[in-house]
């Protein structure tokens, strides 16, 4: 039986530092912006910030730049799957009328 | 059989091919894949914590807030900044091993498992913080306010939440320093990484659902 | 075969190490679908008594044979042994077990370890279930609606959900370990439009098993929390809200259905394939509609809240969701229909039941399409309109198209032949208990009977005894094929390797199967090819 193939990729022990400063920032960044007064704006740079932190160790730490076309929509599909839970259940709350009994 | 064939024969840092399969490449990536259709499996099992926390959060929007600000959010932005080096020091330590680097391997995940010990110890502090300031629903809550049904919603999410993460924290600390010590053993190397490249997908998989929960519990309403 | 074939042929894998130990730790997917086969009767004929028990006491309007709590706790055991212990696992686990690896051309699962995982979990959580059984029962009905199962019932809520929590992970890891098998482990030339659509079926319900199931783990766990705590987000007095529960709860169990339908789906394709001697008509519209109705299938589940409270706009929306995930299905009819047309049509028991399915799943369905417009199901909720509803597609449908299933596949499995007269009688028995028995609550549903209520109205009387009565006669229609089986294995004829003259990877292997499945690697052409013969093809 041959040897399998050596790892066809080596990621630099710089790459991840990087990374890993980056995420670092982005959650100062978070963490600062969150004590500005923004409104709403605060959840939503939060949750983008959020999103692009995952982003990013899903591309480096997790090897998806690197992974096959399956393991990355793999990879999608329990995201997506869980925005149409909360997309859908939302959209009910969301849209209640109250209907006042007869007596009210 | 050769020399060169039954040296790889013995060498126990080989993964055997199962039978089901036609070579070690096709069981690495059927392994991969299904360590991501896991993954997706613990998105929506922490999902159904995420979906309740934001209905909940939509019906409750002030509450939430006040509730967010009785949470310690320096613990929470340090535990935050462990895990995150934790997912780093494990991504090196799967790098050290494809490159027979054992010792390195070794100390990086051993590096993991205590950043991940520590996580629990902060967390548990702040658990700890948190019943005697009358914050745990169920066993001792009381708090004034006109908030007070959405703070006690709030705190139900953040201890199921949380509590659920915790756990997941603690298995992956326990397979990375079991890992750890196997391969101070010598039983993974070069040609048999993939026990550990699944693990560390598993640990950066529990890093994400943080990386969610940190803005949700820690940060809302902060600026007053 | 001569005698000198059969002392010198491989030993099957029934033949290979025998013995209790070598079954309980076995890693083969066909001994592991055998031992799934034998929990999945066991629990079948357990949540057959109490389904007996419910029609005994519905017999009199008074429902004196059990009385309000005991009949609800049976409704409950019913409800939840048959959708968690029986429909979900029976065709994915043990004739997707058996069966997919051996159609796509490898020697086994993916993950062979997790496989016999997943079945001790099966059985762990079937252990926890009798328990509470045993310890008083549950008496919440299987959807577990809250606050009445966190806060009021005094029955063994927790016993039960830890039960469903647990087979929850059987159910997971068998759809990941399909996953992963149908994407790595073909054999040359098995591209995937040339898969065996009982294999998409069992694809498809993998996707929807593993992502559904995790939904259904947490709401449970939910459940046990606010139950064991006394707080949690399910409760309005404290600021929560019953119907997060219900949201929750049917994402999971409305794919929980379609877990229940699409391997039937694939499986009667099979069938009709090879007693209409034909490729089944629009083959690729077959795997896309399978597909589509496991996608389509997670965006519908509000049409179970229509009267919950929901909003009304969401109820218009789930409502038009409904009405679009029946296309795929009413594709599917109409392709096995016209798959008929023009065929060599034979009526072997296998294919008896098929007839049926389709028949049956197809009236099943038009009601789901009643029930699914909001204005008609205000007045039909709740009452036996939907019970007979959900009976058509699960039992006419998903149980038939397993006994079908069981009878096509038992010569491959077991060596043996089963007697086909007596095959012949059980099917068409059982079609006609199965009409007897919920046709009549279709009509009384219609006329305000609701469910879930241990007496009824003096008027409903006489339909609901025509509805006893045929569950007679269909409970004599399940025992016959055990019966008949079982002597089968000792007395049956040999069965050849293809008795049907079937196409597909399974047939070309020996009945039963080698342990590694096939003695030279499969390599594959064409599927279905039913318009050539098959090579030493004799007339049967």
């Amino acid at each position: 039986m041959s040897p399998p193939r050596a790892a066809t990729h080596i990621t630099p022990v710089s790459h991840y530092l990087w990374i890993l400063a980056a995420l670092l920032t982005l959650l100062a960044l978070s963490a600062g912006s969150a004590l500005l007064k923004l409104g709403s704006f605060n959840t939503v740079i939060n949750l983008g910030i959020s999103v692009l932190k995952t982003l990013l160790v899903m591309a480096v730490f997790m090897h998806e730049t690197e992974a096959r076309n399956l393991t990355r929509l793999t990879s999608l599909l329990g995201f997506v799957w869980l925005a149409m839970l909360i997309g859908l259940a939302l959209f009910d709350f969301m849209t209640r009328t109250a209907v006042p009994a007869p007596w009210q | 059989m050769s020399a060169a064939a039954s040296e790889i024969a013995r060498d126990e840092r080989t993964a055997p091919v199962e039978e089901q399969y036609d070579d070690a490449v096709q069981q690495r990536e059927a392994a991969t894949h299904g360590m991501w259709v896991f993954l997706s499996t613990e998105i929506l099992f922490f999902g159904v914590l995420f979906a309740s926390y934001t209905v909940c959060r939509v019906l409750y929007s002030r509450g939430f807030a006040e509730a967010s600000r009785h949470t310690d959010m320096l613990l929470g932005t340090i535990e935050t900044a462990v895990l995150l080096t934790s997912s780093s020091l494990i991504a090196l330590g799967v790098r050290a091993l494809k490159l027979d680097q054992r010792r390195s391997a070794t100390w990086l995940l051993v590096g993991t498992g205590l950043l991940g010990v520590s996580f629990l110890v902060m967390h548990g502090f702040e658990y700890y913080k948190e019943y005697t300031e009358h914050l745990v629903p169920g066993i001792d809550f009381a708090q004034p306010g006109p908030h007070a049904q959405a703070i006690e919603l709030f705190f139900c999410l953040y201890y199921f939440i949380t509590g659920f993460h915790s756990l997941h924290v603690l298995v992956g600390v326990t397979l990375i320093l079991v890992l750890a010590a196997r391969i101070h053993g010598g039983a993974f190397g070069p040609r048999r990484y993939t026990t550990l490249e699944l693990t560390a997908l598993y640990w950066h998989l529990v890093d994400i659902v943080w990386i969610f929960v940190y803005p949700l519990i820690y940060l809302v309403g902060r600026s007053g | 075969m001569n005698a000198v074939d059969a002392a010198s042929a491989p030993p099957n894998f029934l033949q290979r190490d025998y013995g209790l130990r070598a079954w309980l730790t076995t890693h083969d997917h066909k001994r592991i679908a055998i031992l799934y086969a034998l929990g999945i009767t066991f629990f079948f004929f357990l949540g057959g008594v109490a389904a007996t028990l419910i029609r005994l006491n519905l017999a009199t309007p008074d429902g004196a044979l059990l009385g309000a709590e005991a009949y609800n706790k049976t409704f409950t055991f019913h409800g939840v042994v048959m959708v968690w212990f029986f429909l979900i696992p029976s065709i994915p686990a043990t004739l997707g077990n058996f069966l997919l690896p051996l159609m796509i051309g490898a020697r086994d699962v993916a993950f062979p370890r997790l496989n016999l995982a997943s079945w001790y979990l099966y059985m762990l959580g079937g252990l926890f279930t009798i328990a509470a059984l045993l310890a008083g029962g549950v008496d919440t009905g299987w959807t577990f609606y809250t606050p009445f199962s966190t806060m009021f019932s005094n029955s063994n809520v927790f016993l039960v959900v830890i039960g469903v929590f647990i087979t929850g992970f059987s159910s997971i890891f068998t759809g990941l370990n399909f996953i992963v098998t149908v994407h790595s482990l073909r054999t040359s030339g098995m591209t995937w439009f040339r898969l065996p659509l009982f294999v998409w079926g069992i694809y498809a319900t993998s996707l929807v098993l593993v992502l559904a199931t995790p939904v259904l783990a947490m709401t449970l766990a939910l459940i046990g929390l606010e139950r064991g705590l006394g707080v949690g987000v399910f409760d309005p007095a404290l600021g929560g809200d019953p119907l997060l529960f219900q949201h929750l709860f049917w994402f999971y169990s409305h794919p929980a259905v379609y877990i229940m339908i699409l391997p039937a789906m694939g499986l009667i394709s099979e069938i009709v394939s090879c007693f209409t001697r034909r490729r089944v008509f629009g083959y690729k519209f077959m795997t896309y509609s399978m597909l589509a109705i496991a996608v389509i299938g997670f965006l519908v589940w509000g049409h179970h809240m229509f009267v919950s409270g929901m909003s009304m706009y969401a109820g218009m929306v789930f409502s038009m969701l409904s009405f679009i995930v029946a296309v795929p299905s009413a594709i599917k009819v109409f392709n096995w229909t016209a798959t008929l047309r023009k065929g060599d049509i034979s009526f072997e028991a296998p294919m008896l039941y098929a007839l049926g399915f389709v028949g049956l799943f197809m009236l099943g369905g038009l009601t789901g399409l009643i029930l699914a417009a909001p204005a008609l199901d205000v007045p039909l909720t709740d009452t036996y309109f939907v019970v007979a509803h959900f009976h058509y597609v699960m039992v006419g449908g998903s149980v038939m198209a397993y006994l079908g299933g069981i009878h096509y596949w038992w010569p491959k499995i077991t060596g043996k032949l089963y007697p086909e007269g007596w095959a012949r009688f059980a099917a068409i028995l059982m079609f006609c208990g199965f009409n007897l028995t919920f046709f009549p609550q279709y009509i009384l549903g219609y006329e305000g009977m609701p469910r879930r209520y241990y007496s009824y109205l003096p008027q409903f009387q006489v339909l609901n005894v025509l509805s006893s009565a045929g569950a007679s006669i269909l409970a004599i229609g399940y025992v016959l094929p055990a019966l008949y089986l079982l002597w089968s294995l000792r007395y049956g004829a040999a069965a050849g390797n293809n008795p049907w003259n079937a196409r597909g990877l399974e047939w070309q292997t020996t009945s039963p199967p080698p342990k590694e499945n096939f003695l030279h690697r499969p390599v594959v052409r064409e599927a279905y090819s039913y318009d050539q013969p098959l090579a030493g093809e004799r007339a049967s």
